[in-house]
């Protein structure tokens, strides 16, 4: 039943696991492997029909140099930055406002409308394809950045509700009770109790949402084209045409672009794990 | 300083009401208790008074003014809850200024009020922690500065003594007892620990499922319950009962073995009774009626748990050197004038 230790185990079943885990490991690590190997191969190699085999010569730093010196990745990287961190700003701004109302306040309606927020993460967003571009071109936000941080900041804001109530709840209701005995506005109440207290959830939220969007790539398609607005994830794909199909160049991109949130990953792993479970236990 | 008056108070929940329409007095100074088993309404009643649930019907005062429908922040109450209410991540200074800070008084004077509660308190050493770092009595003791440097008209006190453990809330009790003297204020304290009741209030009011069982000093209520209830509230051990029956202008006690002749104006004839005995009236004699099933040695006093023939359980409280052990079998002796006698079906006092 339990996890027992592998130490415990038979010799067979020890040596069994010791040999099967490094193979699920790399089959695991396969793909990611192979683009970094790309990414060092030259252009060559590919044209030659070389790609599974070891690079005729090693192009790392001329292939990583020209994805940040004759490319648009820059631009792409910036909007990323662009888009990603007034949408982190924003949907925390609004859910921790949201998350205030929803767990404070007893209000005719206050399930209604959490239960909305919830049913919205339940809606498939590729069926809003469609509609959610017709809107952008009405209100003239296609392609966009602020376009596609309007619609960024509206799908997420609806996750983070149910995490903030969730936690705001979850807080002892005396805390602002004696706040409130003691003649503190509710506003204030909100700015200097409530949200001091809510900082791990912040944290935490802030470095889930930060790779959420970071990584998304289907609005990314839908709602902006070119180097003007598009960010990294959307951007790398421009190598199909600008290089023919520059495999190579293509996996540096990819790295480059990946490695913003594995590295926030990295740093911020506790509060990366806190996010995933506070809001479920809590 | 001034007291708060209750005027036919109701709380509802929808369709359910929870408070009967309470009248009560308080005086200005006076340290009164809501007592009573949970669920009585007592936390709802003080949670009332202070703003924090709305009154559904009659009219709450504090001094002269009606508060009924005010916010907490503008009754002059200052609330002291169970669990402390510290904010977590301010310091034990911040703590208690923030009520201060919000409402825009000036630094200084802040900090000298803040300084002159913690001198009542001595919580000097521990002003720049967090109240992570406090004990459990320590939290109790800034929840309480909190309430002071506001210097509010009336404390209200919600079961703050229930999480400490039993050594540090006798400490904690002395210490609000002193508190009480030396600021004098109206005081209104909600416990369901009968002790601390006892132990602290000038005014013990006895609630039983959102009424009013009886209001009266401690000892009154000691001496003279109004009812089955409040006698078997007040005092512990709590007071024995033992089923009796009026007949021939005294009353039957088969869990005694006896008839008992009391000097009070018997009901008729037939009439159930409860005759209830406090444990330090009993006496233990040698005798055949009483079996002991366990005795209970806290030294200066011992308590010993008879059964009766009838299966009623009854404690005496034992003094001195020759106490009982457990397997004797006993007699039992009083004063009827200390019995006191209720109506089984009202549970009122016969007097």
């Amino acid at each position: 039943m339990f996890p027992r230790p592998i130490q415990k185990a038979s010799p067979a079943a020890q040596i069994t696991y010791k040999t099967l885990l490094p193979i699920s490991l790399i089959l695991w690590l396969l793909p990611l492997i192979a683009v970094a190997i790309f990414s060092v191969k030259p252009a060559a190699d590919f044209t030659t029909g070389n790609y599974w085999g070891w690079p005729s010569s090693f192009e790392g730093v001329t292939n990583y140099t020209r994805v940040f010196f004759d490319s648009d990745m820059p631009r792409y990287l910036l909007n990323s930055v662009l888009i990603t961190i007034p949408t982190v700003l924003g949907a925390l701004a609004l859910s921790c406002m949201t998350g205030f109302a929803l767990g404070v306040y007893k209000f005719r309606g206050n399930f209604l409308i959490f239960f909305m927020f919830i049913a919205g993460n339940f809606v498939p967003f590729q069926i809003l394809m469609v509609p959610v571009r017709d809107l952008t071109i009405d209100l003239g936000l296609y392609d966009t950045k602020a376009g596609l941080i309007l619609f960024h900041v509206a799908f997420q804001t609806g996750f983070c509700t149910l995490f903030m109530r969730n936690f705001i709840r979850a807080l002892p209701y005396e805390l602002i009770e004696a706040a409130r005995v003691e003649g503190v506005s509710e506003i204030k109440i909100f700015w200097y109790i409530v949200l001091p207290i809510m900082r791990p959830a912040i944290a935490a939220l802030s470095v889930l949402i930060f790779t959420f969007i970071w990584n998304d790539y289907f609005w990314a398609v839908v709602l902006t084209q070119g180097p003007g607005a598009q960010p990294v994830t959307a951007g790398i794909t421009s190598f199909n045409a600008q290089f023919g199909v520059a495999y190579n160049m293509l996996s540096a991109g990819s790295i480059v672009a990946a490695l913003p949130p594995v590295l926030m990953f990295f740093l911020m792993q506790r509060h990366f794990i806190a996010g995933l479970t506070l809001g479920a236990v809590k | 300083m001034s007291g708060v008056t209750l005027n036919n108070v109701i709380k509802r929940y929808g369709n359910v009401q929870v408070v009967h329409g309470i009248d009560l007095q308080i005086d200005d100074g006076e340290f009164c208790v809501f007592v009573g088993p949970s669920g009585c309404g007592k936390s709802t009643l003080l949670r009332m008074v202070a703003g924090l649930e709305e009154t559904t019907e009659g009219q709450i005062n504090i001094g002269p003014r009606d508060v009924t429908h005010m916010d907490p922040a503008q009754r002059g109450v200052a609330m002291v809850f169970q669990t402390y209410a510290l904010y977590p991540h301010m310091t034990v200074e911040q703590n208690m200024g923030f009520g201060l800070k919000m409402n825009g008084h000036p630094s200084r004077e802040i900090q000298e009020k803040v300084r002159e509660a913690s001198s009542i308190l001595k919580l000097d050493d521990y002003l720049d922690r967090k109240p992570k770092a406090l004990s459990g009595g320590q939290r109790q003791r800034v929840a309480i500065g909190r309430a002071i440097v506001r210097g509010p008209e009336v404390f209200l006190f919600d079961e703050p003594l229930s999480n400490l453990d039993a050594e540090l809330r006798v400490e904690m009790r002395v210490e609000i007892a002193r508190l009480h003297n030396e600021i004098g204020a109206t005081m209104i304290y909600v416990t369901h620990d009968q002790v601390e009741a006892m132990t602290l209030a000038d005014k013990i009011v006895v609630l039983r499922s959102g009424r009013i069982e009886q209001v009266g000093a401690p000892m009154d209520l000691y001496r003279d319950p109004d009812n089955k209830f409040v006698a078997g509230f007040i005092g512990s051990p709590a007071m024995n009962f033992l089923d009796g029956q009026v007949a021939g202008g005294a009353v039957t006690v088969p869990g005694l073995d006896q008839t008992v002749q009391m000097n009070l104006t018997l009901p008729a004839n037939e009439t159930r009774v409860s005759l209830g005995l406090r444990p330090e009236h009993l006496e233990i004699i040698p005798g055949e009626t009483h079996q002991v099933e366990l005795t209970e040695a806290l030294g200066g006093v011992s308590y010993a748990y008879l059964v009766a023939s009838t299966g009623e359980r009854l404690i005496v409280e034992e003094r001195g050197d020759q106490r009982s052990k457990i397997g004797d079998t006993v007699g039992l002796q009083f004063d009827p004038a200390r019995a006191m006698l209720f109506d089984t079906e009202s549970e009122a006092r016969i007097r």
